[in-house]
């Protein structure tokens, strides 16, 4: 196993050094490496014959090498060139593997992740679609644009595009990718479980989309029963909801798993709890939430399956059954989700935060704290999304409670990143512009969601074009703006090259401007009364104005979001080559190659501190120092 | 702490994040008395503490997130500061902050819950009607069904889309649902209401103008959902009695019809 794995690693940074070699300077392992991975994308079907190419190319150049000689001035790392030894074999040697299969079967973590994130990019996209079509339905009063049922199934595609396969693989790729290589770890403690993970998350997004070639599912963004249920919905779109957001709800709770171990037991020689990075923890808080609401939400999804096709009565009143029991269990689902979201950004925040301000935060302790009680108050809250329903007041009163409870440990985060980047020098770059992001937009959609979590205010707003549009507010603000300040923030360690920054920051106001743009006015529709899920609306509301605002903003969020993924597209080929360190992090992961190799680093650190890198760099300064000073002392004086 | 990579000059963020203010207080305030009232045309006790909770909420989430904002802009915003190399971390405010956010957490929850419950008061009847409980409200009874509802009134008449009731009298409306889970909705007068099936739901206001208030249902209920509208008709006392007689006398007119026609078969079925 190591050895094959030894092998599959050389093969990469070998092969391409001869087309590498005329062009860059090819100064350093990292340059090579980086080269090899650059090539291969993990999804863009566009980019699938480069691929191809460069398939051929690594193919021919291993060939000839085996061939003629084991060419000793390959070595760019002596230690981990493969020892030659004979091998047997009845049906020839076996040639390399072609790129995407290397890619789907490897069990590696940095791919496992590389896929989880290119699925939430490639979702983004779907969902900035779906929205634009929805807006432009709503652009004008009774509008004709689009039949009821095509609206609700848009509807329905959006929300569970947005939701389970853009927000969720997003954060769980990333941690997926990163925990590892920031606990010096050589990769996770479960891979395949890993793997698997990721493939029923795949499925799951194949099996909902698959569903435009038929009957998509038209009940909603959250299929409440009875409207779910087969005696309403007879055909098989809510079918293929269930199962596509049920795999991959699978999915996430396998990763979950993985990581859970992983962090438990994989953090390199000294890495105790207190010196884990922030992101660390926010991995761990994150994926014991996730590990609590997961199964609630799979077993909600089972029973709505045991109701429509095995005639069970879970949902249903009069057979033991009970509509609103759904509610429930979605509820603390979406609400951990949300949850989640903002824990993950906020966590990310963190990170870009402490680096680009050159310090460690003093309030390591107060932010982890409060992350675990965003977990448990905020999922605890999931009553606030049913102020409307028939259930005793007491629960409604609980769940006010907790939500505005909120505010303390969502303030104190707030406040320690705020007064941290205030305190500071820095330069504005692309990761710190999305955190700042991040933090403004989110910190709007929570506010907001404030005044509609008090029970006299939610029960008339809830349901209308307010909650959604502090929804968005929200989940623009940490799912894409805290998403994008970890991807930007650690795009030169998966890529190996620098997002460009001029087009991350032009991107990055279209969006703000697009996001202001389509949504602030949904807050008048919403307080006007406008309702959400409808088709369309009538005229002589007081609503038309907003909305028509809001599509041309949504057509603008929409150009800056595709020009968002373009730069993420484009920056990998174009770029200049990153060194493994461009920020100057504190965490392990800096330690590695950009992007690492497949068993990460070659030699595990022992950390002594919260700030590992930062010990490294002040020994071999001094080890710099000591040998310059053995040379003069040693040297004569001329 | 010095950066490896040499940086562009930065574009003044302020100025960009005022524009954006700016397009932003133009939108809200495109109306800025139906950004402050919710229903401005409220005419039901518990709707107006909604109301007044709304207000100060509004005022509350403007201040904050004005305050977050200013904070996060003045933070990024350009500027050359000498930063000593050996500065000591400044100490953690945390405790302090920690208080005074629980502060404002429990003043907003005893204010949130002041208005609710007074919102949740079931208002007292200013005028009496027949067919009244003994606690003076009067109950009706609404059905959703795709797409629209049957209103029961007490003296058996029921009607549909439309719910006349007397002004001034307590209304104890109970919601349930035939088929799916409708969302009842009359902002200005009773506000937002799930009908569930197999449930309950009973809401009580008390309507104390005259006239026709409309609200769009609220929940997703399938295809005719967009059309499913809930109407409140508030009439005097006295046309609301006479309209449910009238419905009663139809109701029996058609039903005596209807009977009329099954005797009619019957007895044909009898002759042949």
């Amino acid at each position: 196993m190591e050895g094959q794995e030894e092998e599959a690693a050389s093969t990469p940074e070998d092969a391409p050094e001869g087309e590498a070699a005329g062009t860059t300077e090819g100064e350093g392992p990292a340059e090579t490496t980086s080269e090899s991975s650059a090539e291969s994308p993990p999804e863009s079907a566009a980019e699938e014959v480069t691929v191809v190419e460069s398939e051929e190319g690594v193919a021919t150049v291993v060939e000839s090498e085996d061939a003629t000689d084991p060419s000793p001035d390959v070595g760019l790392f002596p230690e981990t060139e493969p020892i030659p030894r004979p091998e047997v074999s009845v049906e020839g040697e076996p040639g390399p593997r072609q790129r995407w299969i290397e890619l789907a079967t490897s069990a590696d973590h940095k791919d496992i992740g590389r896929i989880l994130i290119g699925t939430a990019v490639g979702s983004l996209f779907l969902a900035a679609v779906l929205l634009v079509l929805l807006r432009l339905q709503l652009a004008v009063p009774e509008n004709g644009f689009l039949e009821p049922v095509t609206f609700d199934r848009l509807l329905s595609l959006y929300g569970a595009t947005a939701i389970f396969f853009f927000v969720l693989p997003l954060f769980f790729g990333l941690f997926y990718y990163l925990i590892p290589l920031m606990i010096g770890s050589r990769g996770t403690a479960l891979p395949r479980l890993g793997q698997v993970g990721m493939w029923l998350i795949l499925l799951g997004g194949v099996l909902l989309y698959s569903t435009i070639l038929y009957t998509p599912p038209e009940a909603g963004i959250n299929p409440l029963p009875p409207l779910s249920e087969l005696a309403f919905t007879s055909n098989n779109g809510v079918d293929a909801w269930i199962a596509g957001v049920g795999l991959a709800t699978l999915g996430y709770i396998l990763i979950t798993v993985d990581l859970l171990v992983t962090i438990r037991h994989l953090r390199a020689p000294g890495m105790a709890w207190r010196r884990t990075p922030v992101l660390v923890w926010t991995a761990a808080v994150v994926s014991w939430l996730f590990a609590v609401i997961g199964p609630i939400f799979l077993a909600a999804a089972t029973m709505l399956m045991i109701d429509r096709r095995l005639g069970g009565g879970f949902f249903t009143g009069g057979a033991g059954g009970a509509p609103l029991l759904w509610q429930h269990l979605s509820y603390i689902f979406f609400a951990g989700v949300y949850a989640l979201t903002a824990i993950s950004a906020l966590g990310v925040a963190t990170e870009v935060i402490q680096t680009f301000t050159g310090r460690r935060s003093p309030d390591r302790r107060v932010i982890f704290g409060s992350m675990v009680a965003i977990a448990v108050m905020g999922t605890l809250a999931w009553g606030q999304n049913m102020y409307t329903a028939p259930i005793p007041i007491g629960t409604k009163y609980f769940a006010m409670f907790m939500a505005i409870g909120l505010i303390v440990p969502f303030g104190l985060i707030y406040n320690s990143l705020i007064r941290a980047v205030s305190k500071a020098d820095f330069h504005m770059r692309a990761p710190l512009r999305y955190a700042m992001g991040a933090l403004s937009f989110g910190s709007i959609g929570l506010l907001v969601e404030l005044s509609q979590s008090t029970i006299a205010v939610g029960t008339q707003l809830q349901q209308t074009y307010d909650a959604w549009a502090a929804t968005h507010f929200a989940m623009i603000g940490f799912g894409l703006f805290g998403g994008l300040a970890a991807i930007s923030y650690w795009y030169p360690k998966m890529t190996g090259r620098m997002l460009n920054e001029d087009r991350a920051r032009k991107s990055f106001w279209l969006v703000v401007a697009g996001t202001v743009i389509a949504v602030v006015p949904l807050f008048g529709a919403g307080v006007e009364g406008q309702v959400t899920d409808a088709f369309r609306f009538a005229e002589g509301e007081g609503v038309s104005a907003y909305n028509l605002i809001a599509t041309l903003g949504t057509l603008l969020l929409f150009l800056g979001i595709v020009l968002t993924i373009g730069n993420l597209i484009r920056s990998r080929v174009e770029e200049p080559l990153a060194p493994p360190d461009p920020w100057l992090g504190e965490t392990l992961e800096w330690l590695a190659l950009s992007p690492p190799p497949p068993h990460n680093f070659d030699e595990l650190p022992d950390v002594r501190s919260e700030v590992p890198l930062t010990d490294i760099r002040e020994v071999l300064t001094q080890m710099d120092r000591d040998r310059d000073h053995e040379a003069r002392e040693t040297e004569p004086v001329a | 702490m010095a950066t490896l990579v040499v940086l562009p000059r930065r574009k003044p963020l302020p100025l960009a994040a005022a524009a954006i203010g700016t397009v932003a207080a133009v939108l809200i305030g495109a109306d800025p008395a139906s950004a402050l009232s919710l229903n401005p045309d409220a005419i039901s006790p518990g709707i107006a503490k909604g109301n007044t909770l709304h207000t100060i909420m509004f005022v509350v989430i403007v201040l904050g997130i004005l305050v977050v904002n200013l904070a996060i802009f003045r933070a990024v915003r350009p500027r050359h500061r000498f930063v000593e190399a050996q500065e000591v971390e400044t100490p953690s405010r945390s405790g302090r902050v920690g208080i005074l956010l629980s502060l404002v957490a429990v003043a907003i929850f005893v204010v949130a819950t002041i208005y609710t419950s007074a919102s949740r008061d079931i208002p007292e009847s200013r005028a009496s009607v027949e067919g009244t409980l003994e606690d003076g409200s009067l109950r009706i009874t609404a059905t959703g069904q795709q797409w629209l509802w049957r209103f029961s009134y007490p003296n058996g008449a029921f009607g549909y889309h439309r719910l006349v009731v007397p002004k001034g009298v307590t209304i104890s409306l109970e919601l349930t649902s035939s088929d799916v889970v409708h969302g009842w909705n009359v902002p200005s007068l009773t506000g937002k209401a799930q009908a569930v099936p197999g449930q309950t739901h009973r809401i009580s206001f008390r309507a104390d103008e005259e006239g026709t208030f409309r609200g769009w249902a609220s929940v997703l209920s399938g295809q005719g959902y967009a059309d499913m509208e809930s109407v409140v008709e508030v009439v005097s006392p006295d046309e609301y009695l006479t309209y449910i007689r009238r419905l009663k006398k139809e109701i029996q007119g058609a039903q005596d019809i209807v009977e009329g026609q099954v005797e009619a078969q019957a007895r044909r079925a009898m002759n042949q």
